[in-house]
């Protein structure tokens, strides 16, 4: 019986361990200087721009919308891109939840490459 | 002369086995947290994301707390001291390619992110990132 309540406790410990360690999770950025130079190279066709403006509202290449129906115009726009990378502008005071929220999108929209711009 | 113990066949020999398993226990342990002991404690409200890049196992972390409080690794800093604490967390052994990741609350304002993310570039850091906590749960 011993052995048996020695593996159940050394299972417990690693999955309070673990835990928190698997729910951590990040999204690369690329450096705003290098990428903004690489992006304005590139072809217009070629990147995906948005501009979160604030917590709600973005823009997908000058064109306003809502957060939530950013997916509609971003995807069609990346499955034409070949270089499938999305450069994003922030104002100063959206919140940094909002801000990954809207880089989880693009990235769940098919963006390859995310380039930080404005800092 | 026999021993009593073996004619019924009793074991006489010490039982290393269990010390074995909880040394093993005790090595995994160790395995699973020493990539956790290099974070701070500060509390950090992560901002809920769907998708999962890879992150490296060796990293830089630069924490921004809820009440705006800084930490590079376990370290806390001052926002004076913070990029010359980075220049010299990347400037070790080992430490030149390094992924560099922003924790910072979801409340915080971008722009104090934006200022993190310029520090770590100033500082040397090549690879970026920016943390989150796995959403879990049915996609909508």
């Amino acid at each position: 019986m011993t052995p048996l309540i020695d593996v159940c406790l050394v299972l417990v410990v690693i999955l309070m361990v673990a835990t928190p360690m698997a729910f951590q999770s990040s999204i690369n950025v690329q450096k705003a200087a290098a990428a903004g130079k690489s992006a304005d190279m590139m072809a217009k066709t070629e990147r995906v721009e948005i501009t979160i403006l604030s917590a709600d509202s973005v823009t997908v290449n000058q064109a306003p919308v809502r957060r939530e129906r950013m997916e509609l115009l971003v995807r069609p726009l990346l499955e034409l891109s070949a270089t499938k990378t999305v450069v994003v502008r922030c104002a100063d005071q959206v919140p940094n939840g909002a801000f990954v929220n809207v880089l989880d999108e693009a990235k769940r929209c098919g963006a390859a490459r995310i380039a930080v711009v404005g800092g | 002369m026999r021993l009593s113990g073996e004619r019924h066949g009793m074991i006489s020999k010490v039982n290393v086995v269990p010390l074995i398993d909880v040394c093993l226990v005790l090595v995994i342990i160790l395995l699973v947290t020493a990539p956790m002991m290099v974070q701070s404690d500060l509390p950090v409200d992560l901002p809920e994301a769907r998708t999962r890049e890879a992150e490296d196992e060796v990293n830089v972390s630069i924490t921004l707390s809820s009440n705006g409080d800084l930490a590079v690794d376990d370290l806390r800093v001052s926002r004076e001291t913070l990029g010359a604490t980075l220049q010299s967390r990347l400037a070790q052994k080992g430490n030149n390619s390094v992924l560099v990741v922003v924790r910072a609350d979801s409340n915080a304002p971008y722009v104090a992110v934006r200022e993190l993310l310029d520090q770590a570039r100033a500082a040397g850091a090549e690879r970026v990132a920016i943390a989150t906590r796995q959403k879990t749960g049915v996609e909508q």
